[in-house]
């Protein structure tokens, strides 16, 4: 079961590096999370942007917790690894090798997650070298270190569970245009919606935005969970998303 | 295959269907559209969930084969991702089973695409993409091989090829194929064996020669004396009608050209012409699927 679960998650690996879209999804959130770290490095302190000037310990946390600006990324990256199956119709070739089609999901999810953690250490990286380098080059630039620090790898962290809970998404909706319509309509107008309306705003923290921005928590914002505490609702949500996911693929007749 | 049934909806694709495919031969799967050949090959490996019935290899299901790719081959369509090669594709197949990567190479070579494995398989023509497939049913060297529609949308050379490479995978190597076809003309030259279905029922199976047995043949006689001779035969099981376009002949059925030669003598029958004609296989194909086509479009409509 090791040695075959290990042969499936390389599979994955040969199947997401010999197409060429891993390479525009990286390209994709290096630039998002980098233009962010210097759009806000650009504007930290201009009192008309209300961002805290460069040398606050509130800057240094924002700043480092803009790197999770890729996560749309990583869920997308997790969606494409699960429904270009379907879309190809790979998913027969992909199940004819491996009936245990739970295994094929499970490796789906664990080369997803190595593959977040890849694309996680890259993002923290770039959204760092912008943040220290711009913040140096206009005269000071936060400290990686302490809750700095600790905002950055959360981050790093949500960007993998995103990545997992995108696999999940792609495995339980199989279509993969409808999948990241629904994610970003999700992430861009569901949750920013529930976050301001007051009605709904108590249940926001509930949510994965709420856990995320916990993780990443700066100081002014909405009512949140403690940041181990969203760290833990996330991972929630990506369990819960594989546990369906693979619950689905193993059910459903592959036609 | 035991007792497999499923239904989509209103649709029942495949009704108590059971049949046994013989090793180290070709089994032709024949039946018009909508008969449920594609359902029912699914259902044997694995990837439809049958409403009941079992489909077995050597009595093992297909999902509890130690080692599926080494055992049973398919081909069900052409699937690859276009931006991928079709050498990466075979070598993520050959990663994902324990393979050697090595074995993409070898397949792409036996079904002759070796130059072409490196360029994108969306760039590649039809009969590229089905022996693509094929190469991926060869990976793991299986000793069965199951092909679902294989010479659709092949050009007659491809087709032509496809007949040889299955006589020489099925004669020469000896593995057991099943192909499933909705036109005979595909599987006569090849098969050794039929399986006919309609309507997801089984309509027939047998050797081909015994598919030919089982078209009555008739007898063309021509003779000045016609309708004496026309008296005379007509009779128990004998048919006797006019051939259309010559008026000094008739066709009989149920009788041999023997038979028909001895009585003509015995009455002094003078005769032009005594021949037997057999009607071909694709007489007896359209005879034993004709009106399940029409059932299957029915119930099809009927759902809708
Ligand atoms: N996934 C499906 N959903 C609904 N109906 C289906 C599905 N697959 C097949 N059918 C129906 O089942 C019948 C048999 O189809 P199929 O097995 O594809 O036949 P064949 O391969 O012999 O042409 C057809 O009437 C078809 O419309
Ligand atoms: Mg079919």
């Amino acid at each position: 079961m090791g040695t075959v679960l290990t042969r499936l998650v390389r599979a994955e690996w040969a199947k997401l590096f010999s197409t060429r879209v891993w390479i525009g999804l990286l390209v994709g959130a290096c630039v998002l999370s980098g233009a962010f770290a210097a759009l806000f490095t650009a504007f930290a302190g201009n009192p008309d942007s209300g961002l805290p000037p460069l040398d606050s310990p509130e800057y240094g946390q924002l700043a480092f917790s803009l790197a999770t600006n890729a996560t749309v990324i990583s869920v997308v990256l997790g969606i494409i690894g699960i429904t270009q199956e379907y879309r190809h119709r790979t998913a027969t070739p992909t199940f004819l090798a491996t009936p245990q089609r739970g295994r094929v999901v499970i490796a789906k999810l664990l080369a997803y997650a190595v593959a977040g953690i890849g694309l996680a250490v890259v993002v923290c990286a770039v959204t760092t070298a912008v943040v220290l380098l711009y913040g140096n080059a206009r005269g000071n630039a936060p400290d990686l270190s302490g809750d700095n620090l600790r905002v950055l790898a959360f981050a790093g962290l949500a960007l993998v569970i995103y990545t997992v809970i995108g696999v999940g998404l792609g495995a339980l909706l199989k279509n993969q245009v409808g999948a990241i319509v629904a994610a970003l309509v999700y992430l861009f107008v569901v949750e920013p919606l529930l976050r301001s309306v007051p009605a709904t705003a108590g249940a926001y923290k509930w949510l994965p935005g709420g856990a995320l921005e916990a993780m990443t928590a700066t100081f002014q914002g909405p009512d949140l969970l403690e940041q181990w505490q969203g760290a833990l609702l996330l991972l929630g949500y990506g369990l819960a998303a594989a546990f369906l996911g693979t619950l689905l693929a193993v059910r459903r007749d592959v036609v | 295959m035991h007792g497999l049934t499923k239904t989509f909806g209103k649709v029942r694709a495949v009704d108590d269907l059971s049949f046994t495919v013989e090793p180290g031969q070709v089994t032709g799967f024949l039946g018009p559209n909508g008969a449920g050949k594609t359902t029912t090959l699914r259902m044997a490996l694995g990837l439809i969930t049958p409403d009941t019935g079992t489909a077995t290899f050597n009595g093992v299901r297909y999902a509890g084969l130690p080692a599926p790719m080494r055992q049973v081959g398919a081909v069900l369509e052409t699937a690859f991702h276009p931006a991928r090669s079709g050498r990466d594709h075979l070598r993520v197949y050959c990663r994902a089973t324990g393979l050697p990567v090595g074995r993409a190479d070898e397949v792409l070579d036996q079904v002759g695409l070796g130059p072409a494995g490196r360029r994108r398989a969306g760039g590649y023509s039809l009969g590229m993409r089905q022996r693509l497939g094929l190469a991926t049913a060869l990976l793991g060297d299986p000793s069965v091989l199951v092909l679902d529609e294989p010479a659709n949308g092949l050009d007659p050379e491809g087709i032509q090829w496809l007949r040889g490479f299955l006589r020489h995978l099925a004669h020469d190597q000896g593995r057991t194929v099943l192909v499933s076809s909705h036109l005979l003309s595909e599987v006569e030259q090849t098969a050794d064996r039929v399986v006919i279905v309609g309507a997801g029922r089984l309509v027939r199976q047998g050797s081909l020669a015994e598919l030919r047995a089982g078209s009555a043949g008739s007898v063309l006689v021509r003779s000045p004396q016609v309708a004496a001779l026309a008296d005379l035969l007509r009779g128990d099981g004998t048919r006797v009608e006019l051939t259309d376009g010559a008026p000094d002949g008739v066709t009989v059925s149920g009788l041999t050209t023997d038979e028909v030669g001895r009585r003509a003598f015995a009455a002094g029958i003078e005769l032009h012409e005594l021949r037997s004609h057999t009607s071909g296989l694709e007489e007896v194909y359209f005879r034993l699927t004709a009106g399940q086509e029409q059932y299957a479009a029915r119930t099809e409509q009927g759902a809708a």
